[in-house]
C-alpha cells in the first residue's frame, strides 16, 4: 500500500508536525494563562493582547535593528514591568472585592481593547510579516520543513520543560505553590503574596510576549491577533486543568493534534468548532479538566 | 410597608420613566427636523439595550456571568432575517425568534448550567463561539457575509400600519417592545419566583432549604435572558436590512456586558441607559476617528475602579432614600401593615 | 406520641471513613431530640443525610410514615423538614424581612408564584408574626450581613420556623454566642418545642440536659447510646466515650 505509506509521509506527518509548532506556541501562552488563575483566580482576558505586544514588540524592535537572538530575552524581560504594573495598579485595586472573579475578568477584557486600539494607533491596521531569522528548510524523514519551525518547537519546548521545572523544583516554586495553596498560611510562613502575585503575573505575561517573538515570523503580526490566539489558549487550559501546568502541555499538544489532523480530515473551518467542542464537553462533565490544579495536585 | 428590593424595583421604573421621556422628547425633535441619522441609532441602542438587558438577569439578579449572550440575540436576528425573507410578516417573525430563543435556550441552559462561577463564565463563552463559527461555515446562512437583503416589512398594529423604513415609527415600536421586555422581566423579579432569583444571587446554597431547587431556578432565569436577547435579536433585521455572524461573536457579548457595567449592574434600567450612551459614544468618537475602543475601554475599566453601580449609582441611592422616606411617611411603624388591611 | 421522623439503618462513608455507619434512632412528636458526641463524631454528617444535602448510601429516613429517602433537599423542605446550619447561612445582602419573607413564601401555593408579592395573606401574617415574635422590629430593613452575631442565629430559627415545618433541626444554634445569649435560645427552644418537633445537635452539655426530652449520643460515626438525659448521664459507656474525655 504505497499511497497510504505516502500520505503518512508527506501529508499527514508535515502536517502534525506545523502542529506541534503551534502546539508549543500555544502551550507558551497557555502556560501564562494557567498560572495566573491557578495563582490569583484571575481569568485574564487580556492574555491574547500580551502576545500581540511581545510579537508588535519584536517587529519594533527588529526595525531598529536589534538582533532576533537578542530580542528573544529583550521582548519577555521588557514585558515584566507591563505586568507589574498591571498587577500592582489595576488587579489588585479589584482583587478583594466581593466578586473577583467577575471584577478581575472584567477589568481584564477592558484592558484587552485598550490594547488592541494601542497597537492599532501605534502599528495601523495592517498585518506585517517580520523577516524569517532561520531560512531554508531542513529534510526530515525526507519532508522538507521549515527550519525556523522546528527551531521554534525546540526553544518552546525548552522553556516549557523550564518553567515546569521552576515551579515544581525551585524553591520559588515552593513559594508559588504554597500560595496557590492557601495564601494565608503561606504568608504567615514569610512569603510576600504581593510580590509572588506580581511576580507571577508578570511572569505569565513574559512568557505570553516570548510566544509572540517566537511566533511572529511563522504567523503574520496584526492588532488583533491576540483575539484568535486566546481563544486556543483558553481552550486549552480549560481542557488541561485551569491551574495546571502538565495538564497545558499534554492538553495543548493533543488539542493541537486534534486541530491540524482535523483542517487535513474535514476541512480546516471546521476545526476550531471542533475543538471549542471539546472544551464545552470537558467543561460539562469535568469542569476542573484533565488534571488537578496548581498546589491542589 | 415595603421590601428594600421593591423600592430598588421602583427606583429603576422612575429612571425608566425618565428614559421613555427623554425618548419621546427626541422623538418629537427628530422627526421635526427630519432627522433619520439619530433616530435609526436610538432604534439600535434601544436593540442592543434588550441583549445587555438580558445580561443583566444573569449578572445582576442571578449572580451568573454569561460572556456568550449575543448567541440567543444572534439566534433571534437569523430566524427573524429567515422568516422576514421567506414571509415578511412582523409578527410571524418575532413568533419564530421567540421559539427559536425558547428552544435554544434550554439546550444551552442545560449545558451552562452544569457547571457554576468561572466555569459558567467560560462554557457559555465556548457554546457561543462553536455557534458563531458553525454560523460562519454554513452557506446556507450566508457564511461570513451574513444574510442580506431583508426585505422592508410593513407592520400592521391594529387599524394603522407603517414601514421598518419609517425611522420614527419603527423606532417607537422597539422602543415599546424593548419597553415590554423591562416591563416583564421587572414585574418577574418581583414576584415569589423573581424573590428566589435574586436568592440565587446572595446565597444559592441556601436556596434548597427553602424549598426550592436551585438549579430549576437557575435554569428559568437562564431562559427567560435568551427570550429576552432573541426578542430583541429579532428586531435588528427589521431595522438594518441583514445579519451577520458579528451578532454572535464575542465581541456583541462584550459589548453588552460593557453597557451594563456601564448603566449598573442589577437595575435592569442601567442596561438600556448603558446601551444608549455607549452607543451613541462610538457613533460620535467613530465619526472623529476610529479608535473608539480605547475610550470605551477606558470607560469601562473607570467604570469597574471607580463606579461599581454604574451610571445608576450616581442617582438611584437618593431615589431609594426619598421613596423610603416616602413609604415610612404612609406607613409609620413597620408593624402598621397589618392595622392598614383592617 | 407518635414519631415524627424516624431514621432506620443510616449510613455513608467517604472513601474509607465511615462518617455514619448504621444509625437508627426515632423523633417523637413536640419532643426534643438531642444528638451529642464529640467533634468529627458524624453529627452533622447525619444532619446532612436527613436533610437531603447527602444521599445515604444505606438506610431509610421515614417523615411522618412516609418514605423520603434520598430526596433533594428542597424535596424534604417542601415535605415539612427545615434546618439550620452550623455556620450561620443567611442571604446577607438582603434585609432581614425579605430573608423572613423569602423562607415564608413556600406558605403560599405554586400558583402565586408569577403574582405580585402579596402584602396580606398566610406568607406575609406569618413574617410579621416572627417579626414579633422574635423581637426583630428595630432591624428589618436591616441588611442581614450586619446584625450582631446572636440576631443571625435568631433570624435563622425563625426562617426555619417560616415554613411552618413538622420538624426543626438545629446544628448548634448557640454556637459562639454569649452566656446570656445561649439561655435565651434555651428558653427560645423550650417555648417552641410546645408548637414543633426538634432535633437538635449542642455541645453545651448543661443545656442538652435541660432541654432534651431524649438524648442520642454518637460516637465514631456510631450511635452509642439513647434514652433520657438522666440515664444517659448515667450510662458508663458514655461517660467513658464522652464525659470521661476531659
Amino acid at each position: 500500500m504505497p499511497h497510504v505509506t505516502d500520505y503518512l509521509q508527506f501529508v499527514l506527518a508535515p502536517q502534525m508536525l506545523n502542529g506541534l509548532a503551534l502546539g508549543v506556541s500555544v502551550i507558551l501562552v497557555a502556560l501564562g494563562l494557567t498560572i495566573i488563575f491557578g495563582l490569583l483566580d484571575v481569568i485574564n482576558m487580556s492574555h491574547g493582547e500580551y502576545y500581540a505586544i511581545g510579537a508588535f514588540g519584536a517587529l519594533a524592535l527588529a526595525l531598529a535593528g536589534v538582533n532576533y537572538w537578542l530580542l528573544i530575552v529583550l521582548v519577555p524581560v521588557l514585558m515584566v514591568p507591563l505586568g507589574v504594573l498591571v498587577e500592582r495598579f489595576l488587579i489588585r485595586r479589584v482583587y478583594h472585592g466581593a466578586d473577583r472573579h467577575v471584577s478581575t475578568l472584567l477589568l481584564t477584557f477592558g484592558l484587552a481593547l485598550i490594547f488592541e486600539d494601542l497597537l492599532k494607533i501605534i502599528f495601523g491596521p495592517n498585518t506585517h510579516r517580520p523577516e524569517n531569522p532561520i531560512r531554508g528548510a531542513t529534510e526530515v524523514l525526507g519532508v522538507l520543513i521549515p527550519t525556523y519551525r522546528l527551531f521554534l518547537i525546540a526553544i518552546g519546548a525548552a522553556v516549557i520543560v523550564a518553567v515546569a521545572l521552576v515551579v515544581y523544583r525551585t524553591r520559588l516554586g515552593a513559594m508559588v505553590r504554597a500560595a496557590a495553596y492557601d495564601s494565608n498560611m503561606a504568608a504567615s510562613l514569610g512569603v510576600r503574596i504581593g510580590w509572588v502575585y506580581s511576580g507571577a503575573f508578570a511572569f505569565g505575561v513574559a512568557l505570553a510576549g516570548l510566544a509572540g517573538v517566537l511566533l511572529a515570523p511563522v504567523y503574520s503580526v496584526f492588532p488583533t491577533m491576540g483575539r484568535d490566539f486566546i481563544l486556543m489558549a483558553f481552550t486549552v487550559v480549560i481542557v488541561g486543568g485551569m491551574g495546571s501546568i502538565w495538564g497545558v502541555v499534554i492538553a495543548g499538544i493533543a488539542l493541537t493534534q486534534v486541530q491540524a489532523i482535523a483542517s487535513l480530515i474535514i476541512s480546516p473551518v471546521w476545526a476550531d468548532p471542533i475543538v471549542f467542542g471539546v472544551m464545552v464537553l470537558v467543561l460539562m462533565f469535568r469542569p476542573q479538566g484533565l488534571f488537578g490544579r496548581l498546589g491542589h495536585a | 410597608m415595603r421590601d428594600r428590593l421593591e423600592i430598588s424595583m421602583q427606583a429603576n421604573h422612575g429612571l425608566f420613566a425618565a428614559l421613555v421621556t427623554a425618548g419621546l422628547i427626541f422623538g418629537a425633535v427628530a422627526s421635526a427636523t427630519g432627522d433619520v441619522f439619530y433616530l435609526r441609532l436610538a432604534t439600535e441602542a434601544l436593540i442592543l439595550g434588550g441583549l445587555a438587558l438580558s445580561v443583566d438577569i444573569l449578572l445582576g439578579f442571578t449572580g451568573l456571568l454569561s460572556l456568550g449572550q449575543a448567541l440567543y440575540f444572534g439566534i433571534g436576528a437569523y430566524v427573524s432575517a429567515l422568516v422576514l425573507r421567506a414571509a415578511p410578516d412582523f409578527w410571524l417573525a418575532i413568533g419564530a425568534a421567540t421559539g427559536a430563543a425558547l428552544v435554544a435556550g434550554i439546550v444551552g441552559g442545560l449545558i451552562a448550567n452544569r457547571v457554576r462561577g468561572v466555569y459558567f463564565a467560560l462554557i457559555t463563552f465556548g457554546m457561543a463561539q462553536i455557534v458563531a463559527r458553525v454560523v460562519y461555515n454554513t452557506r446556507e446562512l450566508g457564511a461570513s457575509d451574513g444574510l442580506i437583503g431583508v426585505p422592508v416589512l410593513e407592520i400592521p398594529l391594529g387599524p394603522v400600519s407603517f414601514s421598518a423604513d419609517d425611522p420614527l415609527g419603527f423606532f417607537l415600536l422597539t422602543f415599546v417592545i424593548i419597553g415590554l421586555l423591562y416591563g416583564a422581566v421587572a414585574y418577574l423579579l418581583s414576584t415569589p419566583f423573581g424573590r428566589v432569583i435574586v436568592a440565587l444571587k446572595a446565597n444559592e446554597s441556601r436556596v434548597p432549604y427553602l424549598g426550592y431547587s436551585a438549579w430549576a431556578a437557575r435554569m428559568a432565569a437562564y431562559v427567560v435572558a435568551a427570550l429576552v436577547a432573541g426578542i430583541a435579536g429579532a428586531l435588528y433585521p427589521m431595522l438594518r436590512g441583514f445579519v451577520s455572524p458579528e451578532l454572535m461573536f464575542f465581541a456583541s457579548s462584550g459589548n453588552a456586558l460593557i453597557m451594563v457595567v456601564v448603566g449598573g449592574v442589577g437595575t435592569l434600567v442601567g442596561a438600556l441607559y448603558g446601551a444608549v450612551v455607549l452607543t451613541v459614544l462610538k457613533s460620535v468618537i467613530g465619526s472623529l476617528t476610529e479608535h473608539h475602543l480605547i475610550v470605551v475601554g477606558g470607560i469601562f475599566i473607570a467604570a469597574i475602579l471607580f463606579m461599581p453601580k454604574g451610571l445608576m449609582g450616581l442617582v438611584r441611592p437618593a431615589m431609594m432614600r426619598w421613596l423610603l422616606a416616602r413609604a415610612e411617611a404612609r406607613a409609620p411603624r413597620s408593624g402598621a401593615v397589618r392595622r392598614t388591611t383592617q | 406520641m407518635t414519631d415524627v421522623l424516624s431514621l432506620d439503618g443510616l449510613s455513608i462513608a467517604f472513601g474509607g471513613l465511615r462518617a455514619v455507619d448504621d444509625v437508627s434512632f426515632a423523633v417523637r412528636e413536640r419532643a426534643v431530640t438531642t444528638v451529642i458526641g464529640p467533634n468529627g463524631a458524624g453529627k452533622t454528617t447525619l444532619f446532612n443525610l436527613i436533610s437531603g444535602a447527602l444521599k445515604p448510601q444505606a438506610g431509610r429516613v421515614t417523615l411522618s410514615g412516609r418514605d423520603v429517602t434520598g430526596l433533594s433537599s428542597a424535596a424534604m423542605h417542601r415535605a415539612g423538614l427545615a434546618r439550620s446550619f452550623q455556620i450561620t447561612n443567611l442571604f446577607s445582602e438582603m434585609t432581614v424581612r425579605e430573608n423572613l419573607r423569602l423562607a415564608a413564601q413556600v406558605l403560599e401555593p405554586v400558583s402565586h408564584a408569577l403574582r405580585p408579592l402579596r402584602r396580606r395573606g398566610r406568607a406575609a401574617d406569618k413574617v410579621e408574626a416572627l417579626i414579633d415574635r422574635f423581637s426583630l422590629d428595630a432591624k428589618v430593613h436591616e441588611p442581614a450581613g450586619a446584625l450582631s452575631h446572636g440576631e443571625q442565629r435568631r433570624l435563622e430559627i425563625a426562617m426555619c420556623l417560616a415554613s411552618e415545618p413538622q420538624i426543626l433541626m438545629l446544628d448548634e444554634p448557640t454556637q459562639g454566642m454569649s452566656h446570656a445569649d445561649t439561655a435565651d435560645t434555651g428558653q427560645l427552644i423550650r417555648d417552641l418545642a410546645r408548637e414543633v418537633t426538634i432535633l437538635l445537635i449542642e455541645h453545651d452539655i448543661g443545656l442538652v440536659m435541660e432541654l432534651s426530652d431524649h438524648v442520642v449520643v454518637m460516637h465514631q460515626g456510631r450511635k452509642l447510646a439513647e434514652g433520657g438525659p438522666a440515664a444517659i448521664r448515667a450510662d458508663p459507656q458514655v461517660q467513658a466515650a464522652y464525659f470521661g474525655q476531659g
